[in-house]
């Protein structure tokens, strides 16, 4: 679409629109328009293009927040104490420090995904050429990149073109970082402005990533029925050499693929991945398989079941090198991003580096280039996995009784637990030989083995953690959905008419990390409630995985009992962390789609659009990362509510609309221009939930708009009320301010209903074409 | 809670979605074994009916043996004074859902062909009677349709009383079948609107008639006018139809109206029986959309869920997003499946016989619709993936396009002569932004300085007759 640097000299030409004699025309690039849509306001917004949006969303949803940390020790004047009216010695308040550090997170999440995408554009465009093309779903996709189009007014066709639009990103994050610097912002709600900023921007740079990898690399293409892929703890053939990829960057264990192949190697190593580059090589090839989320990573390297590590970016543990070097298992690193103090071997020919690696004469090395990492991989497992012989440093249960006779029960344990497990309460067990409790706790461990640094008897209590649930754990085979990509046209246009009526509820995504409360198994409890109810359930990441490991009585998973079709009870997962930007795509499509809004460079009025129209809701019931904080803030901008777990409070605020003040939710009508009130519809854009329970009401409530339909309110009425009821074993304190007429009342509950109405003097409002933006509201012509 | 408190189980469009197994059910009424089963609804005078009654003829549920399909049959008699035989089947179509609500009873199809299970669960919990049936249906309809003043409801399952009623039944739907596919809209003078599809693409109005579905194909005139009665000021509204202003193309006086009013301008004028000129416009959620193929002369159709492209090498999601968001497109236009089974379908445009080429899945869904001599003149897929094949078939088939398609005049363009002028060096342009439209495309150029000996410009629309020729000079 885009070229640099042309030159165009003409001696004579006769053409049907001019004559032109010795011309001579330098342009620095030259952009070829095919996409006819005349260019909206903001096309490659800047920091602050989109601040009136911002406010006006801030305003609605008030940042309230939970300081963290009562000092800031970002600069040398410092530490400041900010508690109570403080301001640091460079005047910064509470406030804006808490939302300053929330951008920065924000930042390091978008640049992680930008720098992901930039990786993957230039090594593509360097394998397969600038002029490949975006393929994203064939026929049934004609808004292949719904967030680039939306955000940069561009309609990116080529591999190369896909570069400028990186260009914008990068430009953009170093901007937003740079008004963390000390001095700079001094507003928390600018602060937040550039918050979703940062998000947005994140939001291009993951759907860069994906569409490029998704279009060259083969991956499915917006197919619901994207095949199964074995999933879990027990899933690989250990008898076989083993590697076991780590990470989000799938391009090393694309080379490890396709070298197996090249060689005929198929059947005689297993792949095995944890994290997100799981996902993508299980997008690439049906013979990688999956561990688990990235909480699986310490139990499966101390497991010894991977003969070989290859670890490319992001949430990646730091101390890996250490843990293999435990259990003599070599380790590749991929990634400029993550060398481990690893020697370059890029350079070095592959023999040297295999010798080197299986006499363990080095820990590991850093490759970077994918053929070369797949090449050593391979070459080095086969040789490496008769001299391990599974080597693993998981102790027998004798040596963890014997431990646990020494436990003091300091409980330093269980203080440094993110999940406050009972630790030291299952040591006292295990010294007297019963091992559940500590098998128990492995059901809810996030594996961060931050337990096993608090011993002061140094014991590897994660260690001990894993070895009493093994059982369990050597049972995990489940089936995953592998990522499907994005969501067709034709489907969005298939549940257009169920979304009116509101036989579709909603769309609940739930996406991120499993830093889970109370173990993966609430995600799956979570997703089935809705896809039961006939709510579209979305899903990426590591949410994706957990939710596949339960079974059902008859021994399927959640993946094999419901469809990947992005309908009502449908469960589709989108496939990595990149791929959350098809889900945003999904929300931003269904605006263009149905209503014919103008989608280019045209953020304003699609978000305003989906935040009054969309009943989409996302749930990172795990959320850990800088990365998923960016994601959230993505959604935050397209007026998309997001609800977290109880960990989420630490991302320092949370955005909350407050149903005590009448004035925050009135919307103009398009129609007529007069202010309307639609009560808390959605009620926040960001809140956290102490428990699953409170997360299923919160996300059936917050599915609720302005726009609904009466039969639409309705039956999104019934799924709150009852969800509420058999939950909290109450009516919600609340239903008035969501009924909106007589025929908004659910059908089965007119009779309780009507009694709360009466008793909280309710009157009918009317259901208002809904808009915050006064530029929409149309006059009445003629 | 309170509503269905003497009900056993829950009740509730959450159990809507509830798929039954034959391992889990206790019993089974009509379904695939079953030959003789129906559901009925029925206006009566309010002196017929003993309102809040139910009747079981035939052994209740707790007296049937476990595991086994019985014939059945469910009769629901209703009366009240804005009540007409025209609503009966829209009543009855709610008996889906209403049965669904119910925690463990499953209700699937309509009609001659119900199949509806009864969970062991719900059973044990203690719904083991057809009271309770009955009470949930009598409350739901009462509550969702105030127009029912009254109502009693039936359950038949001995096989010697359902046979006769069942044979009764066909009857039934057949007349009330005929009658609608024969309503025309010149036989009513009330039209309904609907603007649900406002809440997604604002400027959207369906107008339905007898004749005319509406274009998701969710509702009828008849549901248009039950739920027009129920809820008068909700989306369904009526509309007044008013003066007949053009009978073949379709526009009446009342329609424009009330499109007028209700899109607040958008829309001024709407013609219901073609795809030209002031066509119906389209929401987003169309089932299919009929689409000019110029090449031809002539229509294709395109249905939601084909997964290929038309013949015009287009997939559906671009010819329907050429037409809609509510706009009113020349030549593209979003339809119900159930419209093209309507005498009035594309009338302006000469109905099926300027219909060329659809899927053969629509075709078949629509088969006994299509006037018989043009059935194998239309093509499919299999006929014709290409403009080209289209053409060929066409012709081969002697289909009535083929007789409106003539020599294509070549129209030959005349270039103006080359100009040759010695001229000092000035620049012509200079502009932070400089759009120039040529051939088809746009080329901007940005922050360019340009130096040429001479810049001809024409007028674009004067190409062919000259006379704007050179008009930029500076």
């Amino acid at each position: 679409m885009a070229r640099k640097g042309v030159h165009v000299k003409i001696d004579e030409l006769k053409s049907d629109f001019g004559l032109l004699k010795n011309f001579e025309l330098s342009v620095g690039r030259v952009i070829e328009e095919k996409w006819t849509e005349p260019m909206g306001p903001t096309p490659f917004p800047s920091v602050i293009a989109l601040r009136d949006w911002d406010m006006k969303l801030l305003q609605r949803y008030r940042p309230f927040y939970l300081p963290y940390c009562d000092v800031c020790c970002l600069c040398t004047f410092g530490k400041c104490d900010l508690t109570q009216d403080k301001r640091g010695a460079c005047g910064l308040n509470m406030a804006s420090q808490q939302s300053r550090i929330v951008l920065l997170a924000c930042c390091i999440g978008a640049a992680t995904h930008i720098a992901h995408g930039r990786h993957l554009v230039e090594h593509l465009i360097e394998k397969y050429g600038r002029n490949s093309p975006l393929d994203i779903g064939g026929l049934n996709i004609d808004i292949e990149a719904p967030v680039t189009r939306l955000v940069c007014g561009i309609k990116p066709e080529k591999l190369r073109d896909l570069e400028d639009v990186l260009d914008y990103c990068e430009e953009q994050v170093t901007r937003l970082l740079s008004s963390t610097h000390t001095g700079q912002e001094g507003s928390n709600l600018d602060f937040e402005s550039k918050v979703f900023h940062a998000g947005m921007v994140d939001q291009v740079g993951m759907e860069v990533a994906d569409i490029a990898q998704i279009s060259v690399l083969g991956f499915p293409k917006a197919d619901p029925e994207a095949p199964l892929a074995d999933l879990g703890f027990g899933i690989a053939d250990v008898s076989k050499p083993t590697i076991l990829v780590i990470g989000h960057n799938v391009p090393s264990s694309v080379g490890i693929v396709d070298y197996l192949t090249e060689k005929g190697l198929a059947g005689k190593v297993e792949v095995v991945g944890i994290c997100c580059t799981a996902h993508d090589i299980t997008r690439y090839n049906s013979m990688a398989k999956i561990v688990g989320p990235i909480s699986w990573q310490l139990r499966y390297i101390r497991s010894g079941l991977a003969d070989l590590i290859v670890v490319d970016e992001q949430c990646i543990r730091a101390d890996t090198l250490i843990e293999a070097q435990k259990v003599k298992t070599p380790v590749i690193a991929s990634s400029e991003k993550n060398c481990l103090g690893l020697e370059n071997r890029t350079e070095t020919p592959p023999e040297k580096t295999i010798a080197d690696l299986v006499e363990n004469r080095v820990p590991g090395v850093l490759i970077l280039d994918s053929d070369k990492v797949g090449e050593v991989a391979v070459e080095t497992v086969i040789k490496v996995a008769p001299k391990r012989g599974k080597f693993k440093i998981i102790p027998e249960i004798e040596k963890i009784i014997e431990a646990a006779k020494e436990c003091t029960e300091c409980n330093e344990c269980r203080r440094a637990c993110p999940n406050d497990k009972p630790i030291p309460e299952a040591m006292k067990a295990a010294a007297k030989g019963d091992l559940n409790p500590l098998a128990e706790i492995l059901e809810s461990c996030v594996g961060c083995a931050r337990c096993d640094s608090a011993c002061p008897n140094d014991f590897p209590l994660h260690s001990f953690i894993v070895k009493a649930g093994e059982e369990k754990l050597w049972k995990e085979k489940f089936k995953m959905r592998v990522g499907r990509g994005a969501i067709q046209d034709v489907e969005i246009r298939n549940v257009g008419q169920p979304i009116v009526l509101g036989e579709i509820p909603g769309v609940i995504a739930i996406v991120g990390c499993s830093n889970y409360p109370q173990g993966g198994e609430e995600v799956a409890e979570i997703a089935e409630e809705f896809a039961k109810r006939r709510f579209i359930v979305v899903t990426s990441g590591c949410a994706a995985m957990s939710m596949a490991m339960v079974k059902d009585e008859e021994g399927k998973t959640l993946y094999e009992k419901y469809t990947g079709a992005f309908d009502a009870g449908g469960i589709v997962n989108v496939g990595s962390c990149v791929s959350n930007a098809h889900i945003a795509g999904a929300a931003i499509k269904i605006a263009n789609i149905f209503a014919k809004r103008k989608l280019r460079a045209n953020y304003e009025e699609i978000a305003d659009y989906i935040h009054n129209r969309v009943g989409a809701v996302g749930l990172a019931w795990g959320a850990y990362s800088q990365k998923a904080a960016a994601i959230a803030s993505g959604f935050w901008r397209l007026g998309v509510p997001v609800v977290v777990g109880p960990h989420g409070s630490k991302y320092r605020r949370m955005l909350l609309g407050r149903q005590d003040k009448p004035e925050d939710w009135y919307v103009l009508d398009a129609r007529t221009g007069d202010k309307v009130y639609v009560g808390p519809a959605p009620e926040h854009l960001f809140t956290a939930a102490e428990t699953k329970e409170e997360a299923i009401v919160l996300l059936a409530k917050l599915c609720m708009r302005p726009n609904d339909t009466s039969k639409g309110r309705a039956i999104k009425l019934t799924h709150y009320v009852d969800l509420h009821r058999r939950l909290f074993g109450s009516l919600p304190s609340d239903i008035h301010l969501f009924v909106r007429n007589n025929t908004d009342i659910p059908i089965t509950m007119r009779d309780e209903v009507v009694k709360v109405l009466e008793e909280k003097g309710w009157q009918e409002q009317m259901i208002p074409d809904p808009t915050l933006l006064p530029r929409l509201v149309r006059e009445k012509k003629g | 809670m309170s509503m269905f408190e003497d009900i056993p189980v829950e009740v509730g469009v959450i159990y809507e979605g509830e798929r039954i197994r034959r391992k889990d059910m206790q019993i089974e009424l009509g379904g695939p074994d079953v030959k003789e089963k129906f559901e009925l609804a029925r206006v009566k005078k309010p002196e017929e009916i003993e309102d809040g009654k139910t009747t079981i003829i035939g052994p209740d549920i707790k007296d049937m043996e476990a595991e086994k399909s019985y014939p059945f049959g469910l009769l629901i008699e209703v009366a009240g004074a804005k009540l007409e035989p025209e609503l009966e089947g829209v009543i009855e179509r709610r008996i889906h859902a209403y049965c669904n609500f119910i925690e463990g009873f499953m209700h699937l199809n309509q009609r001659y062909d119900i199949w509806l299970r009864l969970s062991k669960k719900s059973f044990q919990k203690g719904l083991n009677s057809f009271e309770y049936i009955g009470k949930v249906l009598q409350r739901l309809f009462k509550s969702e349709l105030p127009i029912i003043e009254k109502m009693q409801v039936t359950f038949i399952t001995n096989p010697e009383k359902v046979k006769p009623l069942y044979n009764e039944a066909l009857e039934i739907y057949e007349t009330r079948d005929a009658k609608a596919r024969g309503l025309k809209d010149e036989e009513v003078d009330k039209f309904y609107g609907c603007v649900l599809c406002q809440s997604f693409a604002p400027t959207h109005v369906c107008v339905i008639t007898p004749q005319r579905y509406s274009n998701c194909g969710a509702i009828s005139w008849f549901d248009g006018r039950a739920a027009a009665s129920v809820d008068p000021k909700g989306p369904v509204f009526t509309i007044e139809k008013g003066e007949m202003v053009d009978p073949v193309k379709g526009e009446f006086s009342g329609v424009n109206e009330a499109v007028k009013k209700k899109s607040l301008g958008e829309i001024t004028k709407v013609w219901l029986y073609t795809a030209f000129g002031y066509p119906h416009t389209s929401c987003g959620c169309f089932e299919g959309v009929a689409f000019f193929i110029p090449e031809v002369d002539g229509f294709g159709i395109l249905h939601r869920g084909y997964k290929d492209t038309a013949v015009n090498g287009l997939p559906f999601s671009t010819l329907a997003d050429s037409t809609a968001g509510g706009r009113q497109i020349d030549g593209f236009h979003g339809v119900s499946i159930e419209y093209m089974r309507s005498q009035k379908f594309l009338q302006a445009d000469n109905g099926w016989k300027r219909v060329v080429w659809m899927p053969k899945e629509v075709k078949e869904r629509v088969k006994s619709f299509i006037p018989t001599e043009l059935v194998d003149k239309i093509a499919t897929e299999e006929q014709a993936k290409t403009i080209d094949e289209l053409k060929a078939f066409l012709k081969e088939r002697g289909h009535p396009v083929v007789s409106s398609w003539k020599e294509e005049a070549v129209a030959v363009e005349e270039t103006a002569p080359l100009e040759s002028e010695e001229a000092p060096l000035i620049p012509v342009a200079t502009a932070s932004t400089l759009p120039i439209t040529a051939g088809g495309f746009k080329i901007i150029l940005k922050d360019a300085k340009i130096y040429a000996k001479k810049v001809i410009i024409r007028s674009e629309k004067s190409e062919k007759t000259r006379k704007g020729e050179g008009s930029a000079k500076k």
